[in-house]
């Protein structure tokens, strides 16, 4: 049996609300998705909260996937889970906008409270906007062909290509010099 | 990471731009590949997953106890309105459609026979009543036949007077 076999088998078992396929749905996509998520947010804490949410969110809409890349199901979820927590943090910013407090810091500004976790990536992928960042995670993370991300993002493909390829680009010259 | 999209990237690229970008893209999307695979994100935490697994394995159950319980109700409310219009129903036939011989003795025996105390005299009158009903049964038929012989209008006027006699007497009680 193939790999896609076995996952469709898997996904037809969390539509039937098995605990032991959604179960496997976490052993297959936990590590990717927190990956996403700490490389966007730099915060262990942060990326613990948005990959319990992500899969909540799984068993909830699980009925409404049709078929198709999983994958890109999958990260259009995640993605939409981060920006409702930028969302959040923006209106907690505005709220608290008066104090200098670690809320402002917590995605631009990688922390050493992560155990000294933080890397070199980390700190440069900080340094580019939301929008760029979230793109590069989107490929090195879901795994996605660029038809699939220009597809999740609904913008033509050459789009998402140059926007990538400058992106990568910037990238690597901030880790290099 | 190491299982990358199965697409062709110097192709793709080659569709936007000429051979030498695309050729360049590719290298640096390939470099990129290599900063990220040097530099891997942590892994979540063994007790995050557990938790995780364990959420969802509540929240299953919630789900399957939720929709049980609403597969009930429905089931419960659906008996309740089937029984409430099937009671409602047999009241209705029972009022609305009375059998034809009810309606005739409604018709024929007076309120005070109903609402007397006196059984031995309401059976006399009775009696009385059922004998002259009878007759005038057989006076009808006598009728009947003389009319099918043509000679039976003196017959119906002194039937239509002992009628209204009759009828006149049973009102009174």
């Amino acid at each position: 049996m193939t790999e896609s076999n076995d996952l469709a088998r898997v996904i037809t078992g969390c539509q039937r609300d098995e605990a032991k396929c959604f179960a496997q749905i976490v052993d297959l996509y936990a590590s990717r998705c927190y990956g996403y998520f700490y490389r966007l947010t730099g915060n262990n804490d942060i990326s613990d909260e948005l990959l319990s949410e992500l899969f909540v969110k799984l068993v909830e809409k699980i009925g409404s996937y049709k078929g198709g890349s999983f994958e890109s199901w999958l990260f259009k979820i995640a993605s939409n889970i981060f920006h409702d927590h930028l969302r959040s943090k923006q209106r907690r910013k505005k709220l608290l906008e008066t104090q200098k407090t670690e809320l402002e810091s917590e995605t631009t500004e990688p922390k050493q409270s992560d155990g000294g976790l933080t890397d070199k990536l980390q700190i440069q992928l900080a340094r580019l906007d939301e929008e760029t960042r979230e793109l590069i995670m989107l490929r090195f993370y879901s795994q996605l062909s660029f038809k699939e991300i220009a597809q999740m993002r609904a913008e033509p493909i050459g789009t998402t290509l140059a926007k990538t390829h400058r992106a990568l680009k910037k990238l690597r010259e901030l880790m290099e010099g | 990471m190491e299982n990358r999209n199965n697409e062709n990237l110097r192709e793709l690229f080659e569709k936007f731009f000429d051979a030498e970008q695309a050729e360049s893209c590719v290298e640096d999307i390939q470099k990129a590949e290599r900063i990220f695979r040097e530099h891997p994100a942590p892994e979540p935490d063994d007790m995050l997953i557990a938790n995780i697994k364990a959420e969802i394995a509540m929240r299953l159950q919630a789900a399957r106890a939720h929709r049980f319980k609403r597969i009930i109700y429905e089931i419960v409310g659906a008996a309740a309105v089937i029984l409430f219009v099937a009671s409602v129903s047999l009241q209705l036939f029972e009022k609305d459609v009375p059998g034809p011989g009810e309606a005739v003795y409604a018709s024929l025996i007076p309120t005070a026979i109903w609402e007397s105390d006196d059984i031995a005299a309401d059976d006399e009158d009775l009696a009385v009543y059922t004998a002259q009903i009878e007759q005038i049964e057989d006076e009808v038929l006598t009728l009947q036949s003389d009319q099918d012989t043509g000679n039976g209008d003196s017959t119906i006027v002194e039937l239509e007077m002992e009628l209204i006699e009759i009828n006149s007497d049973f009102w009174k009680g």
